[in-house]
């Protein structure tokens, strides 16, 4: 949940990424962490071993500057994609604020897609949220493979699955090479912060 | 496409997968590979093609179980532990965000340090109840049925909780092991005698006992006497030995056994009393390895 410090005309929220196993939520972050780093408050938290499955989250803090009068703080997280990992899910989503479903474009991932977007509505309601209201924002990742040949989803049919009824901005990206990951972030937090400007009444 | 193509394209694609992390979908490519070089003979008298996917088979089989073998939560450092604390504790009040933090701890695996903040949190008399749940949950957790039992046990000694708080207790406890699949058997909650009942912490004083003397009721050394010597003492509990050569007895006194008739020395008198095996213990180290201690709480007087 954010956090409004009236006194001092602070902000801060939390943005989630979410989505299915190695699809590219912690390469989002990382892409983040070197493009942005002069934004950041502090080091990229990465807790995985054996290699590079994240088990518990990702955190990277990001100040955004003064936005209408306020100083805007973002904390970014990535939760573990694999199935297994559903209560550590649980507790990263406690207080989120907005929330970026990376899906993996991959022909073969396609009904982990939307596994785990079940997923993501399943534990948002456990939180008393709707996926229908909290800011949210697709990204449809790996498209740089189409060039090696490998079998991907169109967008339309990415975009027929996993967002027929949701209607939320998506953005194709390729977060290996940075493709689309700034312009996934960069409206996250326009909705994000759009939908916290209404709630805490936040003006100038 | 030629099915030598095919071939290509569906060992690419096995590749990329398994550089992806998808090792299931790797191996069923390779698999698919295999049984495309089965149906054509030019390719399956091709041994070292054959030999080359079956190895690649192997290759990601293995990461496979070792990606299963790995804990699902492994214990992390400490700065880690309170990075979580820090960031998912969100109640404003300083004895529930004490609370949330081990919470967050247990749900992130990290339970033996969650319960040694659980720990610290009752000794503190912070919401005690509470608190008393979470430990179980993690001795649930870890499947450690005997460390719940044994906890429990050492509760009803205490005057932490009431009768009703222990009633609801030892259903929870029961009701937290059976999710878990175990059962386990604990002591009934007995209605405490109004003395002991109204001691409070810091206000009783035990006297100082210096050897008990049990009589058995049951078990194998039934209707004898046998003598300990007590070790240590805090309050009401003494601590005693049992050589390996009476495993038996360790073994027949486990926690929650009822003790009806105590004969307690203490250096100013003799007395009679009942209590409770409170612990059992394997003394792993040392000249005693491999010898016994109990910890009986012999009931106030």
């Amino acid at each position: 949940m954010a956090i409004f410090n009236a006194k001092d005309r602070i902000i801060e929220c939390k943005l989630v990424y979410y989505g299915p196993g190695r699809g590219g939520k912690t390469t989002n972050l990382e892409y983040i962490f070197k493009a942005f780093n002069k934004n950041t408050s502090a080091e990229m938290v990465s807790i995985n071993t054996m290699g590079d499955r994240t088990l518990f989250f990702d955190f990277l803090p990001i100040g955004l500057g003064k936005i209408r009068g306020c100083e805007v703080k973002i904390q970014l997280y990535t939760v573990p994609g694999q199935t297994r990992y559903r209560s550590t899910r649980k507790m990263v989503l406690k207080g989120v604020d907005g929330v970026v479903f990376v899906a993996d474009s991959l022909e073969v991932r396609r009904k982990a897609n939307m596994l785990s977007l079940r997923d993501l509505a399943d534990n948002l309601k456990d939180e008393g949220k709707s996926i229908f209201q909290i800011p949210l924002v697709l990204q449809y990742n790996k498209r740089d493979l189409a060039e090696q040949g490998i079998p991907l989803l169109p967008v339309e049919i990415i975009d027929l699955d996993l967002n027929n009824k949701l209607k939320a901005p998506y953005f194709s990206a390729s977060a290996l090479k940075g493709d689309g990951v700034g312009a996934t972030l960069k409206h996250a937090l326009l909705v994000t912060l759009r939908q916290l400007q209404k709630e805490l009444q936040w003006t100038r | 496409m030629s099915e030598k193509e095919s071939i290509k394209t569906l060992l690419k694609e096995a590749e990329i997968y398994r550089t992806q992390g998808l090792l299931a979908d790797s191996k069923a490519k390779y698999v698919e590979v295999l049984s495309l070089i089965g149906k054509n003979p030019s390719f399956s008298k091709n041994q070292k093609l054959v030999d080359g996917v079956k190895s690649k088979i192997r290759a990601v089989d293995k990461s496979l179980h070792e990606l299963k073998e790995r804990p699902d939560k492994p214990e992390l450092t400490q700065d880690m532990q309170s990075l979580i604390k820090k960031l998912f504790t969100f109640s404003q009040t300083k004895e529930a965000a004490a609370i949330e933090g081990a919470v967050a701890l247990a749900k992130f695996g990290q339970y033996d340090k969650a319960l040694h903040e659980f720990h610290l949190l009752l000794e503190e008399g912070i919401l005690p109840l509470v608190t008393a749940k979470n430990i179980v949950r993690c001795y649930g957790a870890l499947k450690k049925p005997e460390a719940a039992a044994e906890q429990f046990t050492k509760w009803l000694s205490r005057d932490t909780f009431s009768f009703d708080e222990l009633k609801q207790l030892r259903s929870f406890i029961i009701a937290v092991l059976e999710k878990e699949g175990i059962e386990v058997r604990l002591p009934e909650v007995a209605a405490r005698p109004k003395r002991a009942a109204a001691a409070k912490k810091g206000q009783e004083t035990f006297l100082e006992i210096s050897a008990i003397s049990i009589h058995f009721q049951g078990g194998p050394y039934q209707s004898q006497d046998l003598d300990f010597e007590v070790q240590f003492q805090s309050a009401n509990t003494v601590t005693v030995h049992v050589p390996s050569s009476r495993k038996e007895v360790a073994e027949f006194l486990a926690p929650g056994t009822r003790l009806d008739d105590i004969q307690c020395y203490s250096p100013i008198t003799v007395f009679r009393s009942s209590g409770t095996v409170a612990g059992t213990a394997t003394i792993k180290h040392g000249p005693k390895q491999g010898d016994f201690t109990l910890d009986i709480s012999i009931d106030a007087d």
